[in-house]
């Protein structure tokens, strides 16, 4: 008891951290070690991992040896691309009417751009199915990316709309002051500001695009198979367990370099942002 | 100037739409009746009586809540642990380790989980699994809502209520709990939400005889679409709608800080 | 919060004790009457989950899907089954109406004496296509040409959908070049891989069990696809009186036939039930609802004086014998043969 006592602040140290940790450590970070194990490993004859001993770099000799496996993964890329600028485009305009709107508007605005949300995103893409159909458009590209900016749009929105909601109105007027038009000081003051906004929310809409494999499966076309799907496949499909982990970690090691990158430029966007301030 | 906002409200009114329109067409189409459901036909209210007598229907509902408001405690404890740890010791790993699941692909979480259950555990998948699933998801969320919840606070109360003896325990159920109360609601809604939305991670980690509704919905859309999918995506719709109405309730800010 | 907690687990053990046999079935391949009477025949509960290819069917099983009792696998997926050492032996003794089974779906070559499997009913993968367009543009329907030829296809560009299927698809393309479907040489299935990809620009996407309602509300206008799928199109279209009709046709060229089977996995926790089930199944009246509901081939004797007269006629749900003749099976190839197909397949997928 005069232990506990002693050291009351040590103890509830790792009272907090520990479970957490623990549970993390055991079902999030081994898990994770368990796929690159995998990769390793053969097929079974019938699915699953052959027995051990068997090691080998097949998995990954056979990712590499194909050139489109690689397609692939350039093609999620641009999918992924197109989806984060399209976003852009439709949530700039809106994000910066409700930071421009009086106080007592833009909750209710912004619970407008929540509210969609409530639906399950199996029913957001259905409701493109019902809506694509008839018009001969389901079943194509253009659906695929149409689906995907439904589904990430608000993710997209609402971190622009944090950032330009700080901005300091007086800026604008100053840029306006000096003889610029509405334009040059949107492109000049406005734009560069919020380039944090921009990136934090392209990270949030394009890293989950990338593993998206539900709305290429129910809206896309002959062509329209992404990283997502191939993973999907090759668990529940074609029982090559070690093909799926090598998969899995490119998928991985692509998201860590660009979060990364995206780090980097932000740090970037900040410098240049206060370099107009 | 007047000429540029109203080209704003143009854009904006046109994304609203977008957001809006298809989720009234399945509301309004879970009314039809028809069940090609391809052009209107008439009203009708019998596919939401027909879901009523959906035994599969009901029976993946409640799979569902039960999930949910089990991942949800556990994972708000957790969380919350967690929230407060980053806050206070500065472990580097931590942070990491709570972040990056909420971070990746959801996909790659479901793959390693199935992988780790089957090969390592040799668990038979199910509940079990579909409850750890969700509580590993959840509780990034919860922490980095407890967290931001802490980094507005002045840490001088906490010292003063040290310098005035309280033991640890005294000091977190007097001052640490009520003030970061709003935190924990809001984590719990939140997690709530996550979980009875989930479709991927549970896709690839629910078992045999376990079904939740967006798995169900899924198996309806891929196999037989009637508009009983348009009349249970309606009524999960409304129940989401209410839990975000009040997680906003309890902290405004949460959802815009989650994003 | 505690009373809560005690209650949802009431409510769940509650659940566990109940009699419940799990079914693992292709989509579309049991009625809901034939459920319901089973249902109040054994006061238990079947709960059904689906699948649409045999492939998805066993990977499942391999990602650790445990506790069906009855799977319902083609031919080839029970081979595979077996020598995995997945399936429980039947209990012919529990069975008192084996012997209605039709001697020519009696020991068939994937499982030799019925030890693990009991066939249910069969499907032919054919063509199914919307009569009026194909009148209207003068398109043959008796031949995989409608589905793999660029000038058939040009006048139907974006109104085809083929199965999401490795196996059939690449079977449809190998029987198009008059090839077996059980094929080992993979020069001849690289071949058949050209002419899907050759066909492919025309097509509105891959589809397993969509193209059902599709071809019904007339988004779709030929589908590659099961025949007890077509027939169900069929009668969806005219119950909904579409201004069209659906028709299907077995190509010339052949096609695949399946015969679907009962089977009980190891891992399910009530073989009384799974028997009392399959025992059901084969009784005449109950073997023939999956012909008269859902438009399946038939492989039970007793079920044949219960089937109605224009469902027996039909050509695509029971092939005459010279069609029967070209019609082959399916088989399953060892892990390098597989990953070999399946690299040709995400090949198909992408470009």
């Amino acid at each position: 008891m005069s232990d506990v006592r002693a050291q009351p602040a040590d103890l509830t140290k790792w009272v907090v951290t520990l479970p957490p940790t623990a549970f993390l450590l055991f079902f999030f970070l081994a898990p994770a070690l368990i796929v690159v194990v995998a990769s390793f490993r053969e097929p079974g004859e019938f699915g699953g991992l052959a027995p051990w001993p068997a090691l080998s770099l097949d998995a990954f000799g056979f990712l590499s040896s194909d050139v489109i496996y690689l397609e692939i993964f350039v093609r999620s890329f641009f999918v992924a691309l197109l989806t984060t600028l399209t976003c852009i485009v439709l949530a700039y305009p809106l994000a910066w009417l409700i930071a421009r709107s009086p106080a007592k508007r833009r909750d209710l605005l912004v619970l407008l751009v929540i509210l969609p949300f409530a639906s399950n995103f199996l029913v957001r893409i259905y409701a493109w199915i019902m809506l694509l159909g008839p018009v001969g458009l389901l079943y194509t590209p253009f659906a695929v990316i149409i689906g995907m900016v439904y589904v990430h749009l608000p993710f997209m929105i609402l971190p622009l709309y944090t950032n330009l909601e700080k901005h300091d109105p007086a800026l604008l007027e100053a840029a306006q002051d000096l003889g610029a038009n509405a334009w040059t000081s949107f492109w000049r003051v406005t734009f560069p500001l919020s380039l944090p906004g921009v990136f934090s929310g392209s990270a949030l809409v394009f890293i989950p695009v990338l593993g998206m494999f539900a709305v290429p499966e129910l809206l896309g076309g002959t062509g329209d198979i992404l990283i997502g799907n191939l993973i999907k496949a090759q668990f529940l499909e074609d029982r090559d367990w070690p093909l799926g982990s090598a998969l899995s970690i490119m998928l991985t090691l692509a998201v860590l370099a660009l979060a990364g990158a995206m780090a980097w430029a932000a740090r970037r966007g900040l410098h240049g942002t206060e370099a107009v301030t | 100037m007047k000429r540029s906002t109203f080209w704003l409200w143009v854009a904006s009114l046109a994304t609203y739409a977008f957001l809006y329109i298809p989720l009234a067409v399945v509301v309004l189409f879970s009314f039809n009746d028809s069940v090609l459901n391809a052009q209107w036909v008439g009203f009708t209210t019998r596919w939401y009586a027909k879901l009523m007598g959906d035994g599969e229907m009901l029976r993946a509902a409640g799979n569902s809540v039960l999930i949910a408001l089990l991942s949800s405690t556990i994972a708000t404890v957790l969380g919350a642990m967690a929230g407060l740890a980053m806050h206070r010791y500065h472990f580097r790993f931590l942070p990491l380790l709570v972040l990056t699941p909420v971070a990746m692909p959801e996909i790659l979480l479901g793959v390693s989980l199935l992988l780790f259950f089957r090969q390592v555990l040799d668990l038979t998948l199910g509940f079990l699994s579909i409850l750890v699933a969700h509580i590993t998801f959840s509780i990034g969320f919860v922490a980095v809502i407890v967290r931001a919840r802490l980094a507005g606070m002045d840490e001088s109360i906490f010292e003063a209520a040290r310098d005035l003896g309280a033991t640890p325990w005294a000091t977190f159920s007097r001052i640490t709990l009520p003030l970061i109360l709003p935190a924990l609601v809001a984590g719990f809604l939140m997690s709530f939400t996550l979980s009875i939305d989930d479709f991927v991670i549970t896709f690839f980690v629910a078992g045999v005889g376990v079904s939740t509704l967006p798995l169900q919905i899924y198996s309806m859309i891929k196999v037989a679409v009637t508009p009983e999918v348009n009349a249970v995506s309606t009524l999960l719709m409304a129940l989401t709608l209410t839990l975000i109405f009040l997680a906003s309730r309890f902290a405004p800010d949460v959802l815009k800080g989650k994003a | 919060m505690k009373h809560l907690t005690w209650l949802l687990l009431i409510v769940l053990s509650a659940a566990r004790a109940e009699d419940v046999l799990h079914l693992y079935n292709w989509n579309n391949y049991i009625s809901d009457d034939t459920l319901k009477r089973f249902e109040a025949h054994c006061h238990c509960r079947v709960k059904q989950d689906y699948y649409s290819d045999n492939e998805e069917m066993l990977a499942k099983l391999e990602a650790g899907a445990v506790g069906y009792d009855v799977i319902v696998p083609t031919g080839n997926a029970v081979e595979s089954l077996v020598r995995r050492g997945a399936l429980r032996e039947l209990d012919k003794s529990q069975l008192s109406h084996i012997a209605n089974l039709k001697p020519e779906f009696r020991n068939l070559w994937f499982d030799p004496g019925n030890r693990y499997s009991v066939p249910y009913a069969t499907t032919v993968t054919l063509v199914g296509y919307n009569v009026d367009k194909m009148q209207a543009l003068g398109l043959p329907t008796d031949t995989w040409a409608l589905i793999f030829e660029p000038k058939y296809l040009e006048k139907i560009r974006g109104r085809v959908t083929v199965l999401n299927s490795q196996r059939e698809l690449m079977a449809a393309a190998m029987k198009y070049l008059g090839y077996s479907v059980q094929e080992k040489d993979a020069a001849k299935w690289e071949e058949a891989k050209r002419v899907i990809l050759r066909a492919k620009p025309y097509w509105a996407t891959f589809s397993n069990s969509t193209y059902i309602k599709d071809l019904a509300i007339g988004n779709i206008w030929v589908a590659h696809g099961y025949s007890n799928d077509m027939y169900r199109a069929r009668e969806d279209a005219k119950a909904a009186h579409r201004p069209f009709s659906i028709g299907f046709t077995t190509p010339r060229e052949g096609a695949v036939l399946a015969v679907d089977n009962f089977v009980l996995h190891k891992s399910g926790q009530r073989p009384d039930l799974a028997h009392r089930f399959i025992d059901f199944m084969l009784e005449g009246g109950n073997a023939a609802d999956v012909s008269n509901l859902i438009g399946a081939g038939n492989a039970n004797t007793a079920a044949t004086p219960y089937i109605r007269s224009e469902i027996a006629a039909e050509e695509g749900l029971f092939p005459p014998p010279q069609t029967l003749a070209r019609l082959e099976m399916l088989r399953d190839f060892e892990p390098k043969m597989r990953r070999t197909l399946a690299r040709m397949w995400t090949e198909i997928k992408v470009r």
